[in-house]
């Protein structure tokens, strides 16, 4: 049982707040871990990362081997580096980068490196923020209400099919994807053997969580050619278990649901404007009056919404 | 009988259901406002009690109700009503999934569509609706009525037990081990006697009368793959 979550605005606004508030709601669903995935006003060129090393008395030596590896590949900081240490083993980072040549060597490169630290989130405007704790917690610990941005996705973790470790919450960043980010609540019965399958083409696991299957799975199909509408159709009938996910892009957010109905997602839409999550009552928090709900209860389910104008529902 | 206004907005749902049981025990009606579809609201009341909820509710509104009358103005959260014992509830909107869950007694009427799996292990009672009820509606239902007057979606009244699921307008597929039958005059005249007081009487309806086919009541796992569905 996790809680999940999306929030659309028309323009680049309170984003961040909005989620921390649809995830506040939500915290019963799962206090082990609490994530975002935040997609802040783009930028033409360069990539933001997010990430954590995962033993902080490793920083320096971290870092130096990032950088060479970085360097190596053409790309360099475009500002210092952002490093948030708090009491635990772990740091989080959030670096900015000029364009690698050749984006997803760059980042197989990278996860050479991936035991000591790993980048969670790579985009021009995806940040993924995610730690062990509730909402608020989280929230506070890295400034998350602080996020301007258009959209975004929320989640609460309640781990039954991995680690309560910081990088096996959620969201997942379709690695090696830009700016594809994914929330999951349910189990994935096939995990194994779509891992497999996956893996064997060459994609790059970095945890047993059973979401980030998902993530690849999806931005996969896609990549061979499905638009997202098919892709999520084609997911509820290729996969196996009980969920109900949210995939984001840049032009939007997409959700598909098993065939047993057995997770729920709702949402309110006004005025362009979306705010979905797992239980209504978290809807509330962002649209606070008796506007219409819309509960998507039923079995085999997929929906597309838009930013603004996007074209993403063809 | 003097009406009481009780606000729940954020506050701690515990801090409001004891607030109804008071106002249920000097035998005020009671008004919830604000609801804002928190969950766990009206849980346990008593025979006699009368609430109305403006707006919606969450999960499990009106559970384990033994005898109370409950009016929610829009919607119900998922499993409204589930295991009541006897009473009314009354949905004004939409219900969500599991909506009377393993109810032994009483009545729920939704005056819109349910979501998946109403009435799913109900042991007894009514639930009336207006409009559609969701996919495989009826599960597994050991009693009682689920009475749609709107149709039904897919994998209606699978592996139905001794309950009964009556459909007016189309259905989008049955379940497994679900016997179509024509009902008597009596039984339908039962099934109007229900509708009556609710004003939504109407005896040129067409219903179809699902009940179990008991074969899986001689489940034998070795014929396993003969009930799957998917």
């Amino acid at each position: 049982m996790c809680g999940i979550a999306g929030r659309i605005l028309n323009s680049p606004g309170n984003v961040g707040r909005d989620l921390v508030a649809l995830m506040e709601a939500q915290e019963h669903r799962g206090a082990d871990s609490t994530g975002f995935a935040i997609y802040t006003i783009p930028r033409d060129t360069g990539y933001v990362l997010r990430g954590m090393g995962f033993d902080k008395t490793n920083l320096d030596a971290d870092m130096a081997d990032f950088t060479r590896v970085l360097r190596d590949t053409g790309s360099d900081f475009l500002t210092e580096p952002q490093i948030l240490q708090d009491t635990s083993a772990y740091y989080c980072f959030r670096i900015e980068i000029s364009d690698p040549k050749d984006l997803s060597a760059w980042i197989a490169d990278a996860d050479t490196l991936s035991n000591r630290i790993e980048i969670q989130s790579c985009g021009r405007s995806l940040e993924i923020i995610k730690d062990v704790g509730g909402a608020s917690q989280v929230a506070d610990k890295h400034g998350v209400r602080d996020l301007i941005g258009t959209h975004g996705l929320g989640h609460a973790r309640l781990a039954t099919e991995s680690s309560v470790l910081p990088n096996a919450s959620h969201p997942f960043w379709a690695r090696p994807f830009s700016d594809v980010a994914i929330v999951h609540n349910g189990q994935i019965t096939d995990y194994f053997t779509w891992r497999n399958r996956l893996e064997r083409q060459g994609y790059q696991f970095l945890t047993s969580n059973d979401s980030e299957l998902i993530a690849i799975w999806v931005s996969d199909q896609m990549k061979n050619g499905l638009t997202m509408d098919q892709a999520l159709r084609k997911s509820i009938t290729s996969i196996d278990g009980v969920f109900t996910y949210m995939i984001a892009v840049p032009e939007g957010i997409g959700f598909a649901k098993d065939r047993f109905a057995m997770k729920p997602i709702v949402a309110i839409e006004q005025n362009g404007e979306l705010a979905a999550a797992t239980e209504e009552q978290a809807v509330r928090r962002v649209f606070a009056d008796e506007c219409d709900v819309i509960n998507y209860d039923g079995p085999s389910l997929t929906g597309i919404w838009t930013v603004g104008n996007s074209e993403l529902a063809a | 009988m003097s009406e009481v206004v009780i606000e729940v907005g954020q506050r701690p749902i515990r801090e409001v259901n004891e607030e109804i049981q008071e106002a249920c025990k000097v035998g005020r009606k009671i008004r919830i406002v604000n609801s804002l579809s928190r969950h766990n609201l009206g849980v346990g009341l008593p025979p006699g009690a009368e609430l109305h909820f403006e707006g919606s509710t969450g999960y499990y509104c009106g559970a384990l109700n033994t005898g109370a009358t409950l009016t929610i103005e829009r919607n119900a959260g998922w499993a409204v009503g589930e295991g009541m014992s006897d009473g009314m509830i009354t949905i004004g909107g939409y219900a969500g999934m599991s909506a009377g869950a393993a109810m032994m007694g009483g009545t729920i009427h939704v005056k819109g569509d349910t979501g998946p799996r109403c009435g799913v292990a109900m042991k007894g009672g009514n639930i009336i609706v207006e409009g559609k009820i969701g996919y495989q509606s009826g599960f597994m239902a050991h009693s009682g009525k689920i009475i749609a007057l709107g149709g039904a979606g897919d994998s209606c009244a699978d592996a139905l037990w001794q309950g009964e699921v009556w459909v007016t307008g189309d259905v989008d597929s049955v379940g497994v081990d679900v016997k179509i039958v024509e009902p008597t005059s009596e039984e339908v005249a039962e099934v109007d006697a229900l509708l009556d007081p609710l004003g939504l009487k109407d005896t040129s309806r067409d219903w179809r009368k699902m009940i179990s086919g008991q074969r899986l009541w001689y489940f034998e796992s070795r014929d396993a793959n003969a009930w799957l569905m998917i």
